[in-house]
């Protein structure tokens, strides 16, 4: 086997807000090449954690890399740009634009003409409008949605909207992406077709950090589990240890140990 | 690939829009000559070239506040930057080139422009609004306050014609074309920034600031730089209107001003750049045009000439309907009254044809 190499190193974050703790000392790391989850009851700190890590919330203490490197004060867009990108809670497509565009705007990072090159349509903003073009079509067709391209994304189906903003995601070309409940209200065929794309991209190299509530799709592609409570770290491990730990079943079942 | 293509259309068709408009708007002299002169009782050109004045102000607003989502309720002090700018140059530096000028006049709008939008597009929405409203306020003060420079309320006067290389646009004709060509130019710019990278950047932190971000668009430099941007356009706008008024004071850069940007970007249609233009004619006319009623219709009462001094109450109304009504503006609303027309005539057709397969 290959040296398993450490993609995120997440150490003692804390976040506090006022007087409430929503992490507390939280540590882990992310190996290139898995699919790891975070899960835990509503309000166990998950999202907290993904806002962190992409640079929404700046932590109360502890320390993020990314690649070995530091990414604590860094911009969002910044952390994108190294190769860290989330898809939301609540689907967060842009209003107005079409399946395509909203892609197109995931390819920001790996492009760069600026309002003079644009403005006046310098050749070099062309060419570049034109791989944009390319290179979002291809990430459409990778999940499926080509058909869909000139259709306004907030006017899609849910579950398209869902593949939409990881299609979106996908265009940043990122070494890791951050899925914040991607199955919420997909349906159980959805469900599984959104299962073997995220199998699929992991073996193409992706390094995936899964928040979900489905623990049937949890159990089935996640090679290991982080669970969160109160904002603390109350058991972690490969699926089916994590399913039998008895402080995980206190704590979602709420029963007396 | 039949899927690429439509987009790729629209693009064409905008392009195509541009020139016809450009084409239209080029005739207009020739069309307001043959009119015999006393029909109309207004000087048609020499309300187009202010209206060309405001468009460039309202082109780069539409890019702010459209495309953008950010709110400026104060950009007649970059308007005003640009103008009092040419004209302290130009009257007070013997033989300065006023093309210069006017260079200078959007360069610095758009420096001042940079200095204010760092700390103010900090602030979002009510706050956004309040800031801006402030700084609008705070540059009429200082147009009337530091008077050893733009002269108080008196004003500057005896701004020379603009000249560029020799040629002199003294004639409301001649700086017609120039600031028709001028206003061509900024909406091609534009058209070409909101269909590329940067314009998808600006309507994405429009829809969701967070989203954007996360998605790898520098939302804080991209609202600075597009309110850098659409200051410069009001600079320019400022110093071309200099150089038509040959006289300014600060009365011609209140705060209803700012409001009056503000409204013809609404009226014709937030995020829609032909919308702008649209607003631009209406307003710079409507009120000429409530003017010249008395004389086109006897019997009005002639206090409509008086007009003027109720401009802001129309505004403020129109303010209020649009956002009530037609919050997408004229353009919106065009596109579908057109839409209706095409649905109506087709529905019309199909009970034709109904009619026909019924009789035989």
């Amino acid at each position: 086997m290959m040296a398993a190499q450490t993609l995120l190193e997440i150490r003692n974050i804390t976040k506090q807000f006022g007087g409430l703790a929503a992490l507390k000392d939280v540590s882990f790391d992310v190996t290139a090449g898995e699919i790891k989850a975070m899960i835990g009851p509503n309000g166990a700190g998950k999202t907290t954690m993904f806002d962190v890590l992409t640079g929404i919330l700046s932590p109360t203490a502890g320390e993020v890399s990314l690649k070995g490197q530091s990414i604590i004060g860094l911009r969002p867009d910044e952390i994108t740009a190294m190769g860290m990108i989330r898809t939301f809670q609540t689907i967060q497509l842009f209003e107005g634009m079409t399946a395509l565009e909203n892609v197109m705007v995931g390819c920001h990072c790996r492009t760069r003409s600026g309002f003079i090159s644009s403005g006046l349509r310098l050749p070099a903003s062309r060419r570049e409008e034109k791989q944009i073009k390319e290179k979002a079509m291809a990430v459409l067709k990778d999940v499926g949605l080509h058909t869909r391209a000139n259709e306004i994304g907030t006017n899609l189906p849910y579950g398209q909207q869902r593949l939409l903003e990881l299609a979106r995601a996908l265009a940043s070309e990122p070494d890791i992406i951050l899925l914040d409940e991607p199955a919420a209200g997909l349906n159980q065929y959805e469900t599984g077709e959104l299962a073997t794309l995220l199998v699929r991209f992991r073996e193409r190299g992706l390094t995936i950090l899964i928040v979900e509530h489905d623990m049937g799709l949890v159990m089935q592609i996640s090679d290991e589990i982080v669970v969160l409570d109160y904002g603390e770290i109350i058991a972690r491990g490969a699926p089916q240890d994590v399913q039998n730990d008895p402080r995980v079943i206190e704590a979602y079942l709420g029963i007396e140990a | 690939m039949d899927k690429l293509a439509r987009p790729l259309d629209a693009d064409r068709r905008n392009y195509r829009t541009l020139a016809i408009v450009t084409a239209f708007i080029l005739l207009i002299p020739v069309w307001a000559r043959a009119i015999p002169g006393d029909v109309l009782h207004m000087d048609i050109v020499n309300i187009m070239v202010l209206a060309g004045i405001y468009a460039c102000v309202v082109v780069g607003l539409n890019l702010l506040v459209g495309y953008a989502g950010q709110i400026s309720l104060g950009h007649a002090a970059f308007f005003g930057i640009g103008a009092y700018t040419t004209a302290i140059l130009c009257t007070r530096v013997h033989g300065f080139p006023t093309w210069l000028g006017v260079l200078a006049g959007a360069a610095l709008s758009g420096a001042i422009g940079w200095l204010v939008g760092k700390p103010v597009l900090r602030l979002k929405g009510h706050y956004l609004a309040m800031a801006t409203l402030g700084l609008g306020e705070i540059a009429f003060i200082l147009f009337q306050q530091l008077k050893g420079l733009t002269g108080g309320t008196v004003g500057i006067m005896d701004i020379p014609p603009l000249s560029i290389f020799g040629l002199k646009f003294d004639t409301d004709l001649k700086l017609y074309f120039l600031v028709w060509v001028i206003v061509m130019a900024l909406m091609l710019l534009s058209i070409n920034l909101i269909r590329t990278r940067v314009g998808r950047g600006l309507r994405a932190l429009h829809s969701s600031e967070v989203a954007a971000d996360a998605m790898g668009v520098n939302t804080s430099s991209y609202k600075v730089q597009v309110f850098v941007l659409s200051a410069a356009f009001a600079g320019l706008g400022g110093a071309l209107f200099a150089h038509f008024q040959k006289y300014i004071n600060p009365e011609s850069f209140v705060i209803a001003i700012s409001i009056m940007f503000i409204t013809m970007v609404v009226v014709g249609g937030m995020g829609n750049i032909w919308g702008g233009l649209i607003g631009v004619l209406l307003l710079t006319f409507l009120p000429q045009v409530i003017q010249a009623l008395p004389q086109w219709i006897p019997g009005l009462p002639s206090g409509l000439q008086s007009f003027s001094n109720y401009e802001l109450v129309l505004y403020g109304l129109l303010l209020i309907l649009f956002m009530m009504f037609l919050p997408k503006g004229v353009a919106d609303g065009l596109g579908r009254a057109a839409d209706f027309g095409e649905i109506r005539a087709r529905h019309l057709r199909d009970r034709r044809n109904a009619k026909r397969l019924e009789g035989r």
